[in-house]
């Protein structure tokens, strides 16, 4: 871990004028002696850059941001009057009936074809609390088989309500808690910090899918960034804990995985061994999964449970694994459980990927028809891809486990997973996009560079969820919703400020200006955005090419996230380097002394 | 920026040529003197202040420059794109009531306009507004032709809710630019305040709820007030000032409860001379008759050359109606009729008369029948007698004194003499104090302490307009935020006074605002846990309208002192 060291604070304050928020240029000289805010965000924030206290900024930034959930969550959701299988909040809604009307043992059997469950536990025990209050309120909202398709409007409310209320209880007090504790590791000022918030907390692409399209991606990336901040805080077992939280909840939460493991066991093994952590860590790992799992399979241990298990057909999982086991024991009952659940959690059956997603295979598969493969190979491609793809900032992360580098890691990493591994959703993008984000926040976060990249990936992200959020008549809230974060953040379309060379006051180093090459490839991808939506609008594809256009968003989207792989890989590696740059120093220095 | 010393807003706001006229009095002309030469040094101090406050803060701002950030269109951009993520939002019935208005004008000749009765919801706005809706019925035959067809009533496509709701965002930039000219020519040490009233006006949830949830153009309406506000402040425009508010008049005619301030205003500064009353200014006097009757011609003309004047009598003016609306309007009426309500029980032990219809009575002073059972029943020539009295009050002031900060001061006056004491209020009016008093709110502490419990009062009382869940948190978070935010930004940017402030209305305000808390957390959510939603609803209604009666009272009362001691 790097905490900023007392030893070279004062080389920084020589190197960077003692200005708020180091390296983030967000005041703006413009030559009269007047000063001005960077981009509008800034400006928004302007009275809070001194002796405002957070105790009135927190919450007022708290609720904005609401507001614009809230208003969002106005609109259409996904598989509104779409009979007979609606969308997923229908399968929400399901899952919420399923769970408090169903003894546990059924909950990954009950009628499977009709949305069940295929989400871990937390999932379905977090389900069953709402569907509980919700039943409280109204029981016709989760009537057993009656309630399929509801489409109350008092319902609507219930169930954005219940999005809004788990956000503010697990993801925003997660980011506060994260922001505040990163922002003062790296050295930045708390007004930056709190620009950087209301930034984070505004991402287009979050808001429309949790509130606009319904979907609760926010519990699961909450619990991570609470492992993140236990990591920073050093309590690395807390950090196990709330990341089982967070796999246990949503199995997304697998594209982080990766990093997560690589961290954790390489503060076990460098500077020095410690197997004392390691067996803690992992001891914890597991009664984490174990508790995780207990409900559940201890409710499928009764007799009466026993007996409908052993007649249910069996996992092939359990087929697989071939052990004889007495059918009507509690052993098999466990087992069976925690196949099926995994079974369900984990749908190898599918294909490589669903409908048009801006990923690799998806990419490749239009110029080179994929089907013709066997899917087993596909799957080893995938694999192999995908294990390609992390190695190299896993293997950074194990050899260098620092706090400060998880971000830029987590971010290559899960664009790794969404550029290649197996069943990838369009709405995969929002777990690459959270770190990357969050990037905002560190030292020379909200520098032009930094912010050009960040709002660039985010506005990509968006734009390759329009064909989604068109379906479901999202158009205006997208559009709102990108557009604002474009003009906050002062980029293009809104603005070319961020893009363009001039002295700041706060003397900022070339460094944290926008390359060229950073300005070609942006306003390229612009551009292209800007282009496609108007062809969308105006122009009807070709009789024989309906999906032209979706298409090619996935193509250019693909392309775009492969470059901010390697925009991630880069920030990654130079990081690293710095960091060590500086940890040599250090040595060197005190060697002479 | 905390400034020390007081300094008026806006009387030092315009340059010497255009001072509003500064009468004989030499109170008023030393205190005028005074005031600028004590401005000077304020700007000193107040730049001292900030220098230390800014190197304190930073090293790198050394400007003292007041700080306009967030400006006005940041701020109107990103209410705006909050305004249209509303566009699915409750609607109330005023929203088919503007899409009848479009049917009628694009599709009737303009004989017919007021004649016409298809719906229920006639045009009963004057013929400017009418003009208004014909000018945006022709933009809307591009949106949806069968919006503008008068049968098709209650018609909501998409395309019509789209259009309806953004023209209301797009005329907002009437009151936009309005507030851009209110700041504009403020001096230096007052425009950070000039600025941040301008941003609560931009931002005020009276306009979001009202405008962008409930439907209605208040925001286009305020605009042209505010622009015609702006421009009496210079006499060189004193004339556009009246102009415009007879055209706003021909608009809505709701602002003929602020007319009587404007009468006296432009009669004593532009129509008599500053040094003397009892020498006319007959060119001016000229100038602003035959400018104004003019406005009122064109808008009239036409109708009365048909016959029709009666006719939009009845329709501008349906005195039909009863004391109260149907939910009270936090005024004296709501607090008469809750005294009436909490005095049925005691009847009988106090040996007054019960009147059994009004007790069993389910319209309740919503149609004009009996409503109190017990107090003695009000009728309009009353009202209408006490909201000229207390008129008049502040207009006497703004007769002997006609500087522009009485003139916004007796406009606000008005309003709550209208609002407090007319006959079928509608809470909606409430803007008609809140918008002008926000002009000098920040003029020093004690116009601010008045203004607290005002802000306060006046925004929860809109409240029951959106009853759905949905909107629910849209209505409390909007005005908590703006409430939070806005009262603590004034509190930093008023001035000190030059006279002491008075003890009491300080505890007063402070007390009331810790009691809106609990009041509102059990009106909208304690009350339905115990009662269920279906049983004695409309006691939360009627402690909100009561509560809220009494900041608005309050918050008069304090004006009133605050007003004739400034």
């Amino acid at each position: 871990m790097a905490p900023p060291t007392p030893s070279h604070r004062p080389r920084k304050k020589g190197k960077f004028s003692t200005t708020p928020g180091s390296n983030n240029n967000l005041i703006v000289d413009t030559g009269d002696g007047k000063s001005s805010p960077a981009f509008p965000l800034v400006s928004f924030l302007w009275a809070a850059r001194a002796g405002v206290s957070q105790w009135l900024i927190l919450p007022l930034t708290l609720m904005a941001v609401g507001l614009f959930r809230w208003a969002v969550s106005l609109w259409g959701y996904s598989g509104f009057q779409v009979p007979p299988m609606h969308g997923d909040f229908e399968a929400q809604r399901h899952w919420m009936e399923l769970t408090t009307h169903l003894p546990m043992f059924q909950w990954y059997l009950f009628d499977l074809q009709y949305w069940g469950l295929d989400y871990p536990p937390l999932t379905a025990y977090h389900s069953w609390l709402l569907g509980k209050i919700g039943s409280a309120v109204d029981p016709a909202w989760f009537a057993l088989n009656d309630s399929r398709g509801f489409e109350d409007p008092h319902l609507k409310v219930y169930m954005r309500a219940t999005v809004v209320v788990s956000e503010y209880l697990i993801y925003i007090p997660a980011i506060v808690n994260f922001l505040r504790r990163y922002t003062r590791m790296q050295g930045v000022h708390a007004w930056s910090s709190s620009i950087a918030l209301v930034a984070v907390l505004m991402q287009p692409a979050t808001i429309l899918i949790d509130h606009g399209h319904f979907q609760y991606n926010t519990v699961m990336l909450g619990l991570v960034v609470a492992s993140l901040d236990a990591i920073l805080a050093g309590r690395m077992l807390w950090a196990c804990i709330f990341f089982v939280g967070a796999l246990g909840f949503k199995q997304m939460a697998l594209y982080y995985a990766p990093v997560m493991f690589a961290y954790l066991l390489g503060v076990c093994v460098f500077p020095r061994i410690r197997v004392l952590r390691l067996i803690n860590i992992s001891l914890v790992t597991v009664a984490a999964f174990a508790l995780l799992f207990a409900p559940l399979t201890i409710g499928a241990t009764d007799a009466e449970a026993r007996k409908a298990l052993a007649s249910a057909p069996q996992p092939p999982m359990l087929q697989a694994l071939q052990i004889s086991v007495e059918k009507n024991s509690v052993v098999y009952a466990l087992l069976f459980q925690l196949a099926q659940t995994i079974h369900r959690v984990f749908p190898f059956a599918r294909g490589l990927f669903e409908d048009k997603v801006a990923n690799a295979w998806c990419a490749i598969h239009t110029f080179y028809k994929l089907t013709r493969f066997d899917t087993s190979l596909l799957q080893w491609a995938s694999l192999g891809a995908t294990l390609a793809s992390i190695t190299v900032p896993c293997g950074i992360i194990f050899r260098h486990p620092r706090a400060s580098l998880l971000l830029p890691a987590l971010s290559c990493v899960s664009w790794g997973f969404f550029l290649f591994s197996f069943q990838v959703h369009e709405k995969s993008v929002l777990l690459p996009l959270l770190p990357m984000t969050l990037l905002l926040a560190g030292d020379g976060g909200l520098s032009k560079e930094n912010r050009a990249w960040v709002g660039w990936a985010n506005v990509l992200g968006s734009w390759t969820m329009y064909p989604l959020l068109k379906r479901e008549e999202l158009r205006v809230p997208y559009f709102v919703m990108t557009l604002l974060w474009a003009y906050l953040l002062g980029l293009p379309p809104t603005s070319f400020e961020t893009y363009r060379s001039r002295g700041t006051s706060e003397g900022s180093s070339p460094h944290f200006e926008p390359y060229l090459l950073t300005k070609i490839v942006h306003f390229g991808f612009y551009i292209a955005m800007i282009v496609w939506h108007i062809l969308e609008a105006f122009v009807v594809p070709p009789a024989s090419k309906p999906d032209l256009w979706f298409v090619l968003n996935a193509l250019i989207g693909a392309g775009g996230f492969g470059i901010a792989y390697l925009w991630c890989m880069w920030k990654l590696v130079t990081q690293c380097r710095r960091i060590d740059r500086r940890a040599a120093e250090e040595d060197s220095r005190k060697k002479k002394q | 920026m905390i400034t020390r010393s007081s300094t008026e807003i806006t009387d030092t706001g315009d340059d010497a040529s255009s001072d509003p006229p500064n009468h004989d009095s030499d109170h008023a002309e030393s205190s005028f003197l005074g005031n600028g030469s004590g401005g000077r040094g304020n700007v000193k101090e107040v730049m001292q202040l900030d220098t230390i406050k800014n190197s304190m803060a930073d090293s790198n701002i050394q400007a003292p420059m007041a700080e306009l950030y967030p400006s006005l269109a940041q701020c109107a951009i990103v209410a705006a794109a909050l305004k249209v993520l509303l566009f699915p939002a409750y609607k109330s019935t005023d929203f088919e009531v503007h899409r009848n208005w479009l049917a009628i004008t694009n599709s009737l000749p303009v004989q017919e306009w007021y004649y016409e009765k298809t719906s229920e919801w006639t045009l009963d706005y004057p013929p400017f507004f009418a003009a208004f809706e014909w000018i945006l019925s022709q933009a809307a035959s591009y949106a949806d032709p069968a919006m503008l067809v008068v049968k098709n009533i209650g018609y909501d496509s998409w395309q019509t809710i789209y259009f309806q709701r953004t023209t209301v965002i797009l005329t907002e930039l009437v009151l936009v630019y309005a507030l851009s000219r209110f700041v504009r020519p403020v001096p230096l040490p007052n425009k950070q305040a000039a600025h941040v009233a301008s941003l609560s006006i931009l931002l005020s949830p009276g306009l979001f709820i009202i405008d962008h949830i409930h439907f209605q153009y208040n925001g286009a309406m305020y605009g042209i007030l505010i622009l015609s506000i702006v421009l009496a402040r210079k006499q060189s425009t004193l004339l556009y000032s009246g102009i415009l508010f007879a055209v706003l008049l021909c608009m809505k005619h709701i602002y003929l409860y602020l007319s009587l301030a404007y009468f006296v205003y432009l009669l004593r500064a532009y129509c008599l001379d500053p040094k003397s009353v009892l020498r006319p200014r007959f060119g001016n006097t000229i100038k602003l008759g035959v400018s104004v009757l003019s406005v009122f011609a064109i808008a009239f003309g036409p109708f009365a050359q048909w016959g029709q004047l009666l006719q939009l009598k009845d329709r501008l003016f349906p005195f039909s109606r009863g004391l109260c609306h149907a939910y009270w309007a936090p005024n004296v009426w709501a607090m008469y009729s809750f005294t009436d309500r909490v005095l049925i029980p005691f009847a009988p032990r106090l040996g007054l008369s019960v009147n059994q219809d009004a007790l069993n009575s389910v319209t309740r002073g919503l149609v004009g029948d009996t409503s109190f059972a017990i107090l003695p029943e009000v009728t309009k020539e009353q009202t209408f007698l006490l909201t000229f009295i207390f008129q008049l009050i502040p207009l006497v002031k703004l007769w002997f004194r006609p500087d522009w900060d009485t003139f916004v001061g007796a406009i606000t006056l008005c309003g709550y003499a209208s609002f407090l004491f007319g006959w079928h209020v509608h809470e909606k009016a409430v803007l008609l104090i809140i918008i002008p008093f926000s002009l000098i709110a920040l003029k020093d502490r004690r116009f601010f302490s008045a203004f607290r419990p005002l802000a306060v009062a006046g925004h929860v009382s809109l409240f029951p307009l959106l009853f759905t869940a949905a909107e629910f948190p849209l209505k409390t978070v909007y005005t908590v935020l703006w409430l939070v935010l806005f009262l603590f930004v004034f509190d930093r940017v008023a001035p000190v006074p030059e006279r002491p402030r008075i003890f009491v209305f300080d505890r007063f305000s402070l007390l009331y605002l810790t009691i809106s808390i609990p009041l509102i957390v059990y009106c909208s959510l304690v009350h339905q846990v115990i009662f269920g939603f279906d049983r004695l609803q409309f006691l939360p209604l009627m402690f909100m309208s009561s509560y809220s009666a009494l900041g608005v009272l309050g918050s008069w009362v304090g004006f009133m002192v605050v007003y004739f001691t400034a």
